[in-house]
């Protein structure tokens, strides 16, 4: 058993800790003149507990725990990305075209037919879409959809 | 019978069509939540919250709607421990090691029947119990100063790693980078920018809302693809019901035992619903003894641990609504909403917002009727929903939550923070560090460093008054004993848990 990610994970915090507390000492002087417990204090006090904590995970790290092998891996990033690419299309295409393409590559990717699962995100996007724009008065995107 | 007043005018909130409406709403959908694998108690609460914001609820409504949610999760979490043998929560792995065996005798129905009985009597007890002790509590917290607080808050991240927490430091480690997150934007009180870097959209600060769904929602599906379980797991089908009210009456001390350990094991800090079950479980064991078949479908080993988790759940709503603090993650998503509603939650609620909180108490008591009703009858219902194999129903969920955050504020920006925060939250679970804290960091933040400014003004710089009377020692003491106790008997008590879940299998 390797004990990697603790030890890593706990030098990144160590050193977003003493970042954080060189940001706390930066704050400009509020109006009004410094009191006993300013804004940078209790940042001060957080990042002193976040190196501690860093320090003892480096020093008694826990055991690691399975990473996913390189092809699950590759598929979490396509659901990452197909997360972030549905954000970057949600106005420009419109909720039901977006949704669909979005759920469905989720559902297919974690293994339905690519059909059912396109199926699956068309009929999601278009029940939630009624359900918002007519049942709850939000109106959502249209898109590509949009007709003038 | 100042109390008896409260509690009638709290029916009276109740009991409005709107209110009911939407008790029922989330008793169904809670149930759902609960059921299915992969969508816990905290998760569902916290993909409802964007959504009942939008909806422009009321604040009782919108309480009302989620702690019906709340209650009916876990009422939901038997459903696949029976039927799946997979906990549908954590706090239902204990029914699955005497659930899955009698399904396979042919008596699901009977064990989804008793399960649902006993999270009925579990419930009033544990409402019952909060009715009496939460006006108590709340009358004494008013005594508490800024000093006491901010020993509070400490005390609540302390014990939120539960004694059965595996590593004390990554609770806390946590903690520190939820509060760190809560200190980004405009400070409230000098209007000094704290780590905005120029950015407009994080003035504001991180809205925790956004955060929460990110952290829970995105990482499970996340986890849902790392362990392929899309397929899902073939289910036991339920049989006619036939259940006689000997059978019923015959678990009813069960229930009452079950309850009252669960309410106190859910009041208490650091306990909370799985220890609650599992306390509830093991004891119900002893004291049947050998005249019970413990393991093999014994009727009562369904019933302990389900009432046991329902008083939790509701004894966990005590410490929530009197000081502020909650102590596990679902009663901190209802805190989320309280604090997003406006409302400062703690001992003053219950005179500032009496018919808000005494509301929510009597919706308690008038949903836990509604659950049993939905779950003894309409239980065919969520079965079918539960055949649902999860590589539908996760990227449904997920859109959801998006639809959700994005109705907020019509802002892809949030969306783009919401997938960060999965990905950060797949990445912490990993190292196995608690989520729960970083939450709770998130949304006391403020408030802690407010008590902390507070407590210094008054004492003009010296930090002693932070241990200053007899009151915050002890809340101090009984922190220190929350981060040591773990490590001394949490090892016994994790292994004793991961017996039981190996029985399972």
């Amino acid at each position: 058993m390797s004990k990697f990610n603790d030890r890593v994970f706990g030098l990144i915090m160590l050193v977003i800790a003493v970042a954080y507390y060189y940001g706390a000492t930066r704050f400009p002087v509020p109006f009004g003149g410094s009191e006993a417990v300013g804004p940078e204090t209790f940042p001060k006090l957080l990042a002193v507990i976040l190196a501690i904590c860093s320090l003892y995970m480096i020093v008694k790290p826990d055991p690691d725990n399975h990473w996913p092998v390189a092809r699950t891996f590759g598929e979490l990033g396509i659901a990452v990305v197909t997360l972030v690419v549905y954000a970057l299309l949600l106005e420009p295409l419109g909720f039901i075209v977006s949704t669909t393409l979005a759920v469905g590559t989720l559902c297919w990717r974690m293994g339905a037919r690519p059909i059912k699962a396109y199926l699956t995100g068309l009929i999601s996007g278009v029940v939630v879409f009624v359900l918002f724009t007519y049942g709850l008065e939000l109106p959502l995107p249209l898109g590509l959809l949009e007709m003038n | 019978m100042e109390t008896l007043h409260y509690l009638s005018l709290g029916f009276g909130v109740a009991l409005q069509p709107e209110n009911l409406m939407f008790a029922l709403m989330g008793c169904f959908i809670g149930t759902l939540i609960g059921a299915l694998p992969g969508l816990g108690p905290a998760n569902g609460v916290a993909i409802l919250i964007p959504l009942a914001f939008t909806l422009g609820l009321k604040p009782e409504t919108a309480l009302i709607m989620l702690t019906a949610v709340y209650a009916g999760a876990m009422y939901g979490g038997r459903i696949s421990s029976i039927l799946l043998n997979i906990p549908g929560d954590e706090p239902a792995m204990m029914t699955c090691l005497d659930g899955y065996p009698m399904a396979r005798q042919g008596k699901a129905a009977e064990a989804l029947a008793i399960s649902a009985i006993a999270s009925f009597m579990g419930s009033l007890i544990a409402t019952i119990g909060l009715i009496l002790l939460a006006p108590l509590l709340a009358r004494f917290a008013l005594t508490f100063g800024p000093a006491e607080y901010f020993a509070l808050f400490v005390l609540a991240f302390a014990t939120l790693g539960g004694i059965t927490g595996k590593n004390p430091m990554k609770t806390l480690m946590a903690a520190a980078i939820g509060l760190i997150i809560a200190t980004v934007g405009i400070d409230l009180s000098t209007g000094t920018q704290r780590y905005t870097f120029g950015v407009l959209e994080l003035y504001e600060g991180v809205d925790f809302i956004i955060a929460i769904v990110g952290l829970f929602a995105v990482s499970e599906l996340l986890f849902f693809i790392e362990e392929k379980a899309g397929a899902g797991r073939e289910m036991i089908k339920v049989n006619p019901l036939k259940l006689k009210w000997r059978e019923i009456l015959s678990i009813m001390p069960t229930t009452v035992r079950g309850g009252i350990l669960g309410f106190i094991a859910g009041v208490l800090p650091g306990a909370g619903a799985s220890l609650g079950s599992f306390i509830t479980y093991t004891l119900e064991k002893k004291i049947v003894g050998k005249k019970g078949y413990f393991g093999e479908g014994d009727p009562r080993g369904v019933a302990a641990p389900e009432s046991g988790n329902n008083g939790a759940s509701s004894g966990a709503l005590v410490p929530m609504l009197t000081l502020g603090v909650p102590g596990s993650g679902t009663t901190a998503v209802l805190l989320a909403m309280l604090v997003s509603l406006n409302i400062t939650p703690g001992p003053l609620m219950f005179t500032q917002n009496a018919d808000l909180v005494w509301g929510v108490i009597a919706a308690l008591l008038v949903g836990n009727f509604m659950l049993l009703l939905l779950n003894i009858p309409l239980v065919g219902v969520f079965v079918k929903i539960l055949s649902v194999p999860p590589m539908y129903l996760l990227p449904i969920v997920t859109m959801v939550a998006f639809v959700g955050i994005y109705s907020i504020s019509h802002s892809t920006f949030d969306l783009y923070f919401m997938i960060a925060f999965g990905v950060a939250g797949y990445i912490l679970r990993k190292l196995e560090i608690p989520l729960v804290p970083v939450i709770l960091g998130l949304l006391l933040g403020p408030e802690m460093e407010k008590n902390l400014r507070h407590a210094m003004q008054i004492s003009d710089g010296d930090w002693s008054i932070l241990w200053g009377s007899g009151l915050s020692i002890g809340l101090w003491l009984v922190a220190i004993i929350g981060l040591v106790l773990p490590v001394v008997v949490g090892p016994i008590l994790r292994r004793r848990m991961q017996a039981a879940k190996e029985k399972v299998g």
